[in-house]
């Protein structure tokens, strides 16, 4: 049966994914949704939730309320929740029975803003999709309501002055430093992706330790304000996918660049290479899409006896695990993208992951082919679908199987991939 | 691009007055769009008569009801439920006068939500491009009655209707529905929704109608923009399966409608 999971879930949805990338940024999220309690969005999903304060709401919708519209009742409560906690901004967010009841979050959100002075947007969720999405057009908020035009930044350049190392001007090898005075921003870090605590502190050192100057990240261990200078930026790093539609409105508004993939160990040489290209000569790279490095013109036959690895998860981070596996044991790379939209960050040997049973049938033809079997990288939930031939490799994740593995995340920025085989 | 929703009570006129005004727009030379937004997907049908087979050109009942269970036009909520593919070229039909015809349609009689479909259809035109396609001067939303729901607010949203004119008789309930309509638009301000732009007078030849009607308009804050008489010809035309302007073009009553189309215009299209 195609699209049907039966034994593994599904990831964490879009409303969650909103309360991720805004969590830290001083602003109020009200979920217009029957829960009336916070675990759905949070507790389950969000780490931070027992010992960093975040302003989510959810309005507690009964069935009246659904049938009748009382859109003034909604108003009402989020102006008076506004005047008590005076947030930077109040982002509401739909969920599935508004959805199908077709609430104007537009209009509502307007007469909000009107009354509070509060810039106040629509984050167009339904329930209905991947935290990814979510997060995603959170972001996308962010860049169109607070990113400042790099001429109201003190110090920044525009993307007409903006300097652009040449080809001419020696660029400093990786080792020594490739992004050398590139000013970036991180795209795409949310506990849901990244949720070992110090992902963060590795990646600001493995950035810095190539030279890079970290402007804003979206959105962990920083505010509303760095995020305000981002059209500052070089170049954005799209760490993962949910941080794609940010930096292309970036790219189209301020002409920033961008770079999708993760800084991982191993594979650290072609990623700053990337970042030095992408600014050079101002277009978008996917360093980590087709992973054609290590394999001759054209492209030779897998061979046998090469170990097999498949990689399932959020594509930006799995195709870039899977560039760092392959540079460092020449092992042939899959990459299951199993998010929406996966099929942006994935190459030709890739695929997204559409159903359970298509899942097997791959890892089964997979396996039959490989003298040496099929390694898995994947949440251990996905143990339950590995055909015989297929060993599992746990990598958890939060946004597929919550804190039950939590302790087990690793550090994907500094821990080397290899390690774990 | 102007965009304008008609709205008024089930069965004052609508459809009709609706028609015809887009046949005269045309006839002006403007590039003009008919959205019917009723499941029932009837707006249009006049305009398409020679174009393609519609639905209800039968006189003959048997063969009306025949025709209807087979369907004929597909309307955009059709194409949704055959969940396949489909472009904007497939849901945009050229009428008489050249007139552009497109059906949000909806759920089967008695099943689902009629307004969510009226929201579904209209936000999958945009999705597939069929204003930026087509690039009509004027778009005018033929709603199904009064604002029922949200589902029906649809076409007077922000990005949607600029304007919103409402069709009406003397009779009473008649009377009560525009005021509905009037004060659900008032009750929607600071939402950035269309304005109220007019009432259309659809002489029923009810008592103290001109009256009764000046005075709805004074209450809403607007005014009464076009006065339409009752004429027999506009239910000959339909039985020719035709709009007035195409059946009766030099009778009185077509002028009429073309008085009406440039007070609209003037109103809205030249702003």
């Amino acid at each position: 049966m195609r699209q049907v999971f039966r034994k593994i879930p599904v990831y964490t949805g879009d409303v969650s994914g909103v309360c991720s990338a805004l969590y830290e940024l001083g602003g109020m999220v009200v979920m217009h949704d029957p829960s009336g309690c916070n675990s759905t969005y949070n507790t389950h999903d969000e780490i931070r939730w027992y010992d960093q304060d975040s302003l989510i709401f959810i309005s507690g919708l009964n069935e009246m309320e659904a049938i009748m519209g009382s859109d003034d009742d909604l108003i009402r409560d989020i102006v008076e929740a506004a005047g008590i906690y005076r947030p930077k901004f109040i982002a509401i967010a739909n969920s599935p029975i508004p959805y199908v009841t077709g609430m104007d979050f537009e209009a509502i959100s307007r007469l909000v803003e009107k009354e509070t002075g509060i810039p106040t947007f629509y984050i167009t969720t339904n329930g209905m999709h991947d935290y990814t999405c979510g997060a995603g057009l959170a972001f996308l908020h962010l860049a169109d309501r607070f990113v400042k035009a790099p001429a109201e930044i003190p110090g920044s350049k525009t993307s007409e002055d903006r300097e652009i190392p040449s080809a001419d001007k020696k660029i400093p090898s990786a080792d020594k430093g490739a992004g050398s005075g590139l000013r970036c921003n991180i795209l795409g870090m949310t506990p849901l992706d990244f949720a070992c605590r110090t992902t963060i502190s590795s990646l600001h050192a493995r950035l810095e330790q190539n030279g890079m100057e970290i402007i804003s990240c979206w959105a962990m261990d920083d505010t509303l304000a760095d995020i305000e200078k981002s059209a500052s930026a070089d170049v954005n790093l799209v760490l993962a996918s949910s941080g794609f539609h940010a930096a292309h409105y970036m790219y189209d508004k301020y002409g920033i660049p961008f770079v999708a993939g993760i800084p991982a160990k191993g594979a650290e040489n072609i990623y700053f290479d990337a970042v030095r290209k992408a600014v050079k000569r101002g277009e978008n790279r996917f360093p980590f899409r087709e992973r054609l490095f290590g394999f001759k013109m054209p492209l030779e036959e897998p061979e046998p006896e090469k170990p097999v690895v498949c990689l399932i998860g959020e594509p930006v981070i799995m195709t870039s695990l899977a560039a760092s596996l392959q540079l460092q044991t020449g092992a042939v790379t899959h990459v299951y993208g199993a998010t929406e939209d996966a099929d942006i960050f994935l190459g030709e040997k890739d695929a997204p992951l559409s159903g359970e049973e298509e899942l097997e049938t791959a890892l089964r033809k997979a396996a039959e082919e490989a003298a040496g079997g099929v390694k898995v990288v994947a949440d251990p939930y996905y143990r339950d679908v590995l055909p015989p031939g297929c060993s599992l490799i746990p990598l958890p994740h939060l946004a597929f199987s919550g804190r039950i593995h939590l302790k087990d995340i690793p550090d994907l920025i500094h821990t080397d991939i290899c390690k774990c085989l | 691009m102007v965009k304008i929703a008609f709205y008024g009570k089930g069965g004052i006129g609508k459809t009709t007055t609706v028609s015809n005004l887009s046949i005269a727009l045309a006839q002006r030379g403007l590039r003009v769009l008919q959205v019917g937004c009723d499941p029932k997907a009837d707006s249009t049908r006049l305009l398409r008569t020679g174009s393609e087979k519609t639905v209800d050109q039968d006189l003959d009942i048997a063969s009306l009801v025949r025709r209807m269970r087979e369907g004929g036009y597909l309307t955009v909520m059709d194409h949704i439920r055959s969940r396949k593919p489909f472009t904007a070229q497939e849901i945009v039909k050229t009428g008489a006068a050249g007139v552009l015809c497109a059906e949000a349609g909806g759920p089967l009689p008695g099943q689902g939500c009629a307004g969510r479909a009226v929201i579904t259809a209209l936000e999958k035109m945009d999705e597939i491009g069929v204003y930026d396609l087509f690039r009509p001067d004027v778009v005018l939303y033929d709603v199904l009655g009064d604002v029922v729901c949200g589902g029906f607010a649809m076409p007077m949203r922000r990005g949607y209707a600029d304007h919103v004119f409402i069709v009406t008789s003397g009779e009473s309930m008649s009377i009560y529905a525009a005021a509905n309509i009037g004060l659900a638009l008032q009750g929607f301000s600071g939402r950035g929704y269309a304005r109220m732009s007019g009432i259309i007078l659809n002489r029923r030849e009810a008592a103290d109608e001109e009256n009764r009607v000046s005075a709805l308009a004074k209450e809403l804050g607007t005014q009464v923009v076009g006065r339409l008489s009752r004429s027999p010809l506009v239910l000959r035309a339909e039985e020719e399966g035709k709009c007035l302007l195409q059946a009766f073009p030099e009778s009185e009553m077509a002028e009429e409608y073309r008085r009406l189309a440039d007070v609209i215009a003037a109103m809205t299209v030249s702003e």
